[in-house]
């Protein structure tokens, strides 16, 4: 019964109480959290989306969600309407058959589906004087300002080729590109077209 | 030792961090969600419910339907399909160009394809192979369209068109997205039975639309009452042993034409910025799976009606079981 386990205790050998005792923390221990820490930050940054509403979860960032947008074949005229509707309608009226004293139709009008050079600097640098569309003189008292002028050049592409193909007009869409190339061409001009000037360009 | 202070401190920040994750963050996330445009429709979505359906929703919470049926469709990728739509003018180098798109097809098989149009050249690719597809496939006035397909198991059952997002909850208060699916989810049940006859007989009694449904049946949203003059309109169509005694017929009251009426509103398929996908047209002629009885079954096995419903479907229910 007491045969091996008991043990003779020398007299005065006896070992203190342990006590516990501030010691520093291993530096492993602390690289090894510094580095989780880090592969934590870089992992939140790939694949959060900065919890942004519109990333969920098979995407991970926003460039990933707008790289899988389905995209539309020819131009987007439904962006061109909303822009022509909250631009130009108020004087060109929504159905684009003009306003008497505010704004020309636009329906056939041969300013919107003929040459391109014209019809992109009239809302870059506004129209003023008596103009003519479809053998019709007409005075418009406050002219044209140019309202185009502030919009971004793919607005502006849009809402041209918009009102080039609604109302059963049917003209070739006009591009960015296009709009850049006539704002390099013209510079900076503070005074607006007259319609004369406008005729005086040439077709293309 | 007075360890007050530090106890309080150490309570507030513990319950002021879980504040701060739980409610203050999805506030400033989703908090101020707005009607939104698809994509590339812009159509305005989501619209509120109508009024029969807005009041069903409340039927759907009394009876506990949230405790049974999900409405939350999950997603796991998102890939593209290439389409071959229009041959073009220049047959021989649109047919080399199938042959390096897809490696694993041959001459012969290509020759075939450019004869039969639409169809898939590339299924289930990334965005960026799909790109360089499309960008190969240019030979000719060859025509071809880039298709956005969400794909994951809730997909390959025809629970859904996509993930689901906030905004399909935007007009529902309380929103009941679930947390069990003792029976299929319902984010898209609309469009999946669009037949509100169905959902009536369904309610009524179960097994009698889904052979092995373990629903109970709702029959106290229904009125056994005598025929007045002529069989209503509303009558159910019951034959059988759930038919009426002859002289009754079976209607549903106020309640179960709401709650049909909130089932056919539940249509989660709006293609939206954060869930892109393209609205197929018309769908093409199918590549070379066997789709239909993989359809059945992968439908059959997760209580869903076993009727699949277009041929996109089928041919991705093909794709996941392999």
């Amino acid at each position: 019964m007491n045969g091996n386990l008991t043990q003779t205790v020398p007299v005065g050998v006896e070992t203190a109480e342990p006590k516990a005792n501030w010691r520093a923390v291993p530096v492993w221990l602390l690289i090894l959290l510094l580095v989780l820490l880090y592969w934590a930050m870089l992992y939140f940054d790939q694949h959060s989306g900065w919890f942004s509403q519109d990333v969920y979860a098979p995407f991970r960032s926003q460039n990933e969600v707008a790289l899988y947008q389905p995209k539309t074949e020819g131009p987007d005229l439904r962006r061109g309407q909303a822009v022509f509707e909250n631009v130009c309608a108020l004087c060109h009226n929504p159905d684009g058959m003009g306003k008497p004293n505010q704004g020309p139709p636009m329906a056939g009008s041969e300013w919107v589906v003929g040459s391109p050079a014209r019809l992109i600097r009239i809302p870059l640098f506004g129209l003023n004087g008596p103009i003519t569309v479809k053998d019709q003189e007409m005075i418009f008292p406050s002219g044209m300002p140019a309202m185009g002028a502030a919009l971004p050049e793919d607005d502006l592409a849009a809402v041209l080729t918009y009102m080039r193909q609604a109302w059963g007009n049917k003209a070739a869409p006009i591009t960015a590109e296009q709009i850049k190339a006539v704002k390099a061409q013209v510079g900076n001009r503070p005074q607006p077209f007259a319609p004369k000037e406008l005729m005086d360009l040439p077709e293309k | 030792m007075n360890y007050g202070p530090l106890v309080f401190l150490a309570a507030f920040f513990a319950l002021a961090a879980s504040w701060f994750g739980l409610v203050l963050t999805p506030q400033m996330q989703v908090g101020h969600l707005q009607q939104t445009n698809t994509i590339p429709d812009g159509v305005t979505y989501p619209v509120s419910r109508p009024g029969l359906a807005k009041e069903g929703i409340d039927v759907y919470r009394a009876n506990g339907c949230a405790y049974c049926h999900s409405q939350q469709a999950g997603q796991t990728a998102t890939v593209c399909d290439v389409i071959l739509t229009d041959a073009g003018t220049n047959q021989s180098a649109l047919i080399s160009a199938l042959v390096k798109v897809n490696p694993r097809l041959s001459e012969v098989e290509a020759k075939a394809w450019a004869g039969n149009l639409p169809r898939r050249v590339l299924q289930g690719v990334n965005k960026s192979v799909a790109d360089s597809a499309v960008g190969a496939l240019k030979v000719g006035d060859a025509k071809t369209e880039l298709w956005i397909v969400p794909v994951g198991p809730d997909i390959a059952r025809g629970w859904g068109k996509r993930r689901s997002v906030a905004e399909d909850f935007l007009f529902d208060y309380p929103v009941m997205p679930g947390a069990q699916r003792i029976g299929p989810d319902l984010a898209s049940i609309g469009l999946r039975w669009p037949d509100p006859t169905w959902h009536l007989l369904h309610l009524y009694a179960p097994r009698s639309q889904v052979d092995d449904s373990t629903m109970p049946p709702y029959r106290f949203l229904f009125e056994t009452r005598r025929i007045e003059r002529a069989l209503s309109p509303e009558a159910l169509p019951l034959t059988g042993s759930l038919a009426p005694p002859p002289g009754y017929e079976v209607v549903p009251k106020a309640e179960a034409r709401a709650l049909v009426a909130y089932l056919m509103s539940l249509r989660a398929d709006a293609p939206l910025f954060n869930a892109p996908l393209t609205v197929p047209a018309a769908p093409p002629a199918a590549t070379n799976a066997p789709g239909a009885s993989a359809g059945t079954t992968n439908a059959a096995s997760t209580n869903a009606p076993a009727k699949p419903f277009t041929a996109e479907e089928l041919l991705k229910a093909a794709q996941e079981k392999k």
